[in-house]
């Protein structure tokens, strides 16, 4: 993904280009609300907080829309994550925002009135 | 050097423990964060970037202190977020001090004056406050995108100072730093009467080839080498001079992710301060299930590429002291002479 490119509203369906576990990761690095679509047709929507594919049975950890938890939620309980919420982040990736930083920095390289 | 010899004994005497017992893996410092809310909103900065519901979570003071006790690390940094919105920051400090721990509260400094006057807090060798400060007055409110700050946490540092307090500075230097302004900056937080400054360069990943990441690291090293070249006698740092040295390049270390391990709301942070991977349960279960292979520079690991962090190489250069005669007579001599 680019520095400004969001997931914000993407709505995957899984076994079409795209695996369960890559939806999980990307959730999992998405800073925002996400709804999770479980195999039963419930939903829950929350922060994706984390997630263990090295355990016997795998499970993503979610806070949900009100704060309470953690929600743990098997892999396999799992239909699809939706990207419903707003993305904290959007715009303002730290590589961006690393490249403005520096260049500021140039920029107050050049002399300043004492005291400033 | 500054920080004070009960507080370096307690270190010294903790690392030698944990030798002796064999344990190659241990914590130095707990980053503790009890909350990621803010009353700032820095532009780049990774922790407030979460939905509502998040921020307005915290931790309880009980599950700071199960951590605590847990990790077991002599010092405790209580980062953010802005600890002083946490509502029981008083409660936690004092519960940490009775613990003997030495706490480094990090704050912007913005709500201190107001927590000071209520008598939120009492002076203590073992607290000290870690003023945020990127600099002079033009850099630091450029950094924290608002005017008038550093001139708040100017007045802030005196209050502390006045009444009996402990504190310290943390600045963050990035590629592009002015070594004459930064040698300025210096000066102006000893006038003020800080005990020591802490510096460390912020953290940079970039995916580029193998010469790119050299010429990245080199300039770093540059930057150091510029600023602390020739250092003031009256300068005072509170951190390791082999860290400092290592920033200047004279001195080669690898990254110990597991000596300032980070515990908040989602738990134990895997690997570091810096990434976030997933969370532990528990700190024995971030010790033992964590990759810590895939970290560091050797590991090829691209995101650790260029890293310098304190977070990650302080430990190093702490242990190392220890490790060797030679490492104890290196820090010994830098700390006595002044020379880096
Ligand atoms: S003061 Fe610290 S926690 Fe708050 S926004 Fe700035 S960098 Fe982030
Ligand atoms: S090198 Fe830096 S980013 Fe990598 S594990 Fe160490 S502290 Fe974290």
């Amino acid at each position: 993904m680019s520095d400004t490119e969001s997931l914000e509203g993407w709505v995957p369906a899984i076994g079409h280009g795209v695996t369960l576990e890559e939806v999980v990761e990307r959730a999992f690095d998405y800073r925002g609300n996400v709804t999770v679509v479980k195999a039963d047709g419930t939903r829950l929507e929350g922060y994706v907080f984390n997630r263990n594919r090295d355990v016997a049975v795998p499970f993503v950890q979610v806070f949900d829309r009100a704060g309470a938890g953690p929600l743990d939620i098997p892999y396999a309980d799992i239909r699809t994550i939706l990207f419903t919420g707003k993305d904290t982040a959007a715009g303002n990736s730290y590589a961006a925002w690393l490249r403005a930083k520096e260049a500021s920095q140039q920029r107050l390289g050049t002399p300043l009135p004492p005291g400033a | 050097m500054s920080v004070p010899l009960s507080q370096m004994w307690a270190v010294a005497s903790y690392v030698i423990r944990q030798r002796l017992a064999g344990r190659t893996r241990y914590p130095l410092v707990l980053m503790l964060e009890p909350l990621f809310r803010c009353n700032l909103a820095c532009a780049g900065c990774g922790k407030i970037q979460y939905p509502a519901q998040i921020l307005k979570k915290h931790l309880t003071v009980e599950q700071c202190l199960g951590a605590v006790d847990e990790c077991g690390a002599p010092v405790v940094s209580i980062p953010g977020g802005e600890p002083l919105m946490y509502p029981e920051i008083g409660r936690l400090v004092s519960e940490l001090v009775a613990r003997k721990k030495y706490v480094y509260l990090c704050t912007n400094a913005l709500l201190l004056k107001e927590r000071l006057t209520a008598g939120v807090f009492e002076p203590s060798k073992y607290l000290s406050f870690s003023i945020h400060m990127d600099g002079l007055r033009a850099e630091h409110d450029e950094a924290v995108c608002r005017e008038g700050v550093y001139d708040e946490a100017v007045e802030a540092i005196r209050e502390a100072l006045r009444r009996g307090f402990r504190v310290t500075t943390n600045t963050t230097l990035f590629d592009g730093a002015n070594p004459l302004r930064t040698r300025e900056f210096f000066d102006a937080m000893m006038d003020l009467g800080v005990e020591g400054m802490m510096i460390s360069p912020g953290y940079s990943y970039a995916k580029a080839p193998d010469q790119e990441h050299f010429l990245r690291r080199q300039r770093a090293n540059e930057l150091f080498s510029r600023i602390l070249a020739d250092p003031k006698r009256r300068w005072k740092f509170n951190q390791s001079p082999l860290f400092l040295q290592f920033l200047m390049g004279t001195r080669d270390f690898e990254c110990t992710p597991w000596g300032n391990p980070t515990y908040n709301i989602f738990g134990w942070q895997r690997p570091c301060y810096l990434l976030q991977e997933g969370y532990a349960a528990t700190f024995k279960e971030l010790l033992e299930t964590t990759r810590w292979e895939r970290y560091g520079k050797k590991s090829g690991n691209e995101k650790c590429r260029d890293c310098m962090v304190h977070c990650g190489y302080e430990p190093t250069a702490v242990n190392h002291t220890f490790a060797s005669w030679r490492g104890f007579r290196d820090t010994v001599t830098a700390t006595v002479t002044g020379r880096l």
